[in-house]
């Protein structure tokens, strides 16, 4: 698969006076088309590094090459065009803005990149929507929409401007178990009807356990990259488990493998 | 267009908060185009009713100064005698050339040659003083609009009529159809036939002017063919005094006054009306403007997450501000065209309350000052919108994803 990430070295410190390094010089490949799931403690520096590859957030130094491009390089304004071109965002919190119908709120992404609605634009909106499931509401505030009904409509929206990469951030982590089991295999689904390429931060396991990759972040370093179908279902539920728990359970871990 | 879409839509979903911004800016608005449109209103009936039936400029000869023949002197006990010069009346030079030249000038609307003395009236006992004004009836009619003011006899003096004012007419228990006789101090008298009776709206006049034909007062007192005042009335009231002033350099022998030279008291009066109507209309603009301020600055704060979610999915950073600029520009926009026309209908409402008081004026809203209106308004919402839009613009969407 061509690599469609490329991070080097990705340095963030926080503070000017009193500094806190969050990411402390990581290098990661990410070919297109895969379904990564990016795990670590709360404070291990994952959501620091989900923010700079969706160049919400700069690094203090390092960089981040796209199809060869140095993202990085561009201002500002470069930088949400190119957001907004490349990359979809499916947040915790669904994030769907409360003064526009479901429908209105795909469609944002489109406007802010071309200013106005097309007709195709417009089509491909409810296409998506019937795609989550959820086109009997498009015309919904979204706060009149369950919980799960507004991630489905986040997903449409983070598919409108037919990204290449989604960054999930925690995407089923305010969902119930039903709801979330859903949302989880419609991610995967679009992942491999579209070649869509997927990093999910996550703290299910379940989550985890279902994606090609799974990049564990601690202390703002890479602590582990492996590939759950290398290991038998059992051991890859153990490697996912939480930290502290793992510890105890330190003796029957195998370590996972490494990629270089 | 974009910003354009998302501005109108927080606006109409901030329902509670944009009726309460528009209804203040409404507010302001009616009450600052009711009070500018009441100042002129009555400004302009003020001076319609000072000038619009009267000369904007009047050129007269030069006083003469009372001058005595020897200076008094209690020692030697000098019996002198001063002359007033009052009752004699001097023709201004070439008075004939000064109108044709201003004829020429095609300036003014209305160029009155008059001649004007002063005399008495006899009628039976009474001797009453009287102002005998000489001139062209019709151009009379166009300057003091007399001919609708008559509330008696015929528009017209021929030879010997004349038309007098209905108070001297009640005061000598004359009428139309009278003959009465005037005498100037040099002494010469005759007789004639009243025509008619005017009410000028003035009772000094309406007491003390007699009007006949130019001829008969240029004959009566002597003055062959000469004219004693030139009267003047030109488009705009308010460009008489520069006239004025090109007049005196232009025929400096005679005297030329401006209505406004005659009437400083009333002028200044004015100005500082204006002046004190300004200073409310700028603090209501201003306080406008602060309202609509805040009104933003609240909206920033309260739509933190939605300027971070826009931001995040590829709006540029100079949109999200625009955001909050069109916001102020449309409020200002929409909240002074109602407030114009809310303050045009309190005019209204003040005209109609007033309608059977004599003493009432017109106003009238002037296209010109609602649009300046709506335009400061529009002007100051973009203005108001300034800092809160440089705060969206700055805002950080990381900190709204990762807070939820």
């Amino acid at each position: 698969m061509a690599e469609l990430i490329a991070l080097r070295d990705i340095v963030k410190v926080y503070g000017t006076t009193v500094q806190t390094t969050a990411l402390r010089g990581i290098s990661l490949s990410m070919p297109a088309g895969e379904y990564t799931a990016l795990i670590g403690r709360s404070g291990s520096g994952k959501s620091t590094l989900l923010h700079i590859i969706g160049t919400l957030d700069r690094p203090t130094s390092g960089t981040m090459r796209v199809d060869g491009r140095d993202v990085f390089a561009l201002d500002d304004d470069g930088l949400a065009a190119f957001r907004s071109r490349t990359i979809g965002f499916v947040f915790q919190f669904h994030h769907l803005l409360p003064e526009f119908t479901a429908f209105e709120n795909v469609l944002l992404p489109f406007r802010a990149a071309h200013g106005r609605a097309t007709a195709a634009a417009e089509k491909r909106a409810r296409n998506l929507l019937e795609r989550v499931g959820v086109s009997d509401r498009m015309n919904n505030k979204s706060t009149n929409l369950s919980g799960g009904q507004q991630q489905r409509v986040a997903i449409a929206r983070a598919l409108i401007n037919e990204p290449r990469l989604i960054l999930a951030d925690e995407p089923t982590g305010n969902l119930d178990t039903e709801s979330s089991e859903a949302i989880k295999a419609l991610l995967r689904e679009i992942n491999r009807e579209n070649g869509t390429t997927f990093l999910i931060v996550t703290h299910d396991r379940h989550v985890a356990a279902g994606c090609d990759r799974v990049i564990e972040i601690d202390d703002g370093g890479i602590l582990r990259d492996f590939r759950p179908a290398d290991g038998t279902p059992d051991e890859t539920w153990a490697a996912l488990a939480p930290c502290e728990c793992r510890e105890r359970r330190s003796g029957d871990l195998r370590p996972a493998p490494t990629r270089p | 267009m974009f910003d354009v879409f998302v501005a109108f839509r927080f606006l109409r979903e901030g329902r509670a908060q944009t009726l309460l911004i528009l209804t203040g800016i409404i507010l302001g608005i009616a009450v600052q185009v009711f009070l500018n449109s009441l100042i002129v209103g009555l400004q302009s009936s003020l001076v319609a009713r000072t000038v619009g039936s009267a000369p904007h400029i009047t050129g007269t000869i030069p006083d003469l100064e009372p001058s005595a023949v020897l200076p008094p002197d209690p020692e030697t006990r000098t019996i002198s005698r001063v002359i007033t010069n009052e009752g004699s009346v001097k023709p201004i030079r070439d008075g004939d050339t000064i109108v044709a030249q201003l004829e020429k000038l095609g300036f003014f609307t209305v160029i009155l040659p008059v001649a004007r003395g002063s005399g008495f009236i006899l009628q039976g006992q009474k001797t009453l003083p009287v102002s005998l004004r000489g001139s062209d009836l019709e151009g009379a009619d166009r300057l003091y609009d007399i001919r609708r003011r008559l509330t008696a006899g015929r528009y017209e003096v021929g030879a010997d009529g004349v038309l007098i004012g209905k108070d001297l007419a009640a005061k000598l228990r004359i009428s139309v159809g009278s003959t009465i006789r005037l005498s100037t101090p040099g002494g010469d008298d005759d007789l004639f036939r009243v025509n008619g009776l005017f009410d000028l709206e003035n009772q000094a006049v309406n007491e003390t002017w007699i009007l006949m034909s130019l001829p008969r007062v240029q004959s009566l007192f002597r003055l062959d063919r000469g004219l004693t005042e030139i009267e003047l009335q030109a488009e705009d009231v308010f460009t008489a005094e520069r006239k004025a002033a090109d007049l005196r350099a232009g025929f400096p022998s005679v005297r030329w006054r401006s209505w406004e030279e005659t009437n400083a008291s009333l002028l200044t009066a004015l100005q500082s009306q204006s002046s004190s109507s300004y200073m409310i209309q700028l603090f209501v603009l201003l306080s406008v403007t602060l309202g609509i301020a805040s009104v933003l600055a609240v909206s920033v704060v309260q739509k933190s997450r939605q300027i971070g979610i826009l931001k995040a999915v590829g709006t540029l950073t100079r949109h999200v501000g625009r955001i909050f600029v069109i916001q102020g520009a449309v409020l200002g926009f929409l909240g002074s065209l109602l407030g114009v026309a809310a303050g045009w209908g309190l005019i209204l409402m003040f005209q109609a309350a007033r309608s059977a008081d004599p003493s009432s004026f017109p106003i009238s809203v002037s296209f010109g000052a609602a649009a300046l209106s709506v335009g400061v308004a529009t002007a100051a919402g973009t203005l108001a919108a300034f800092l809160p839009s440089r705060r969206a613009s700055r805002l950080n969407p990381i900190e709204v994803i990762r807070n939820g």
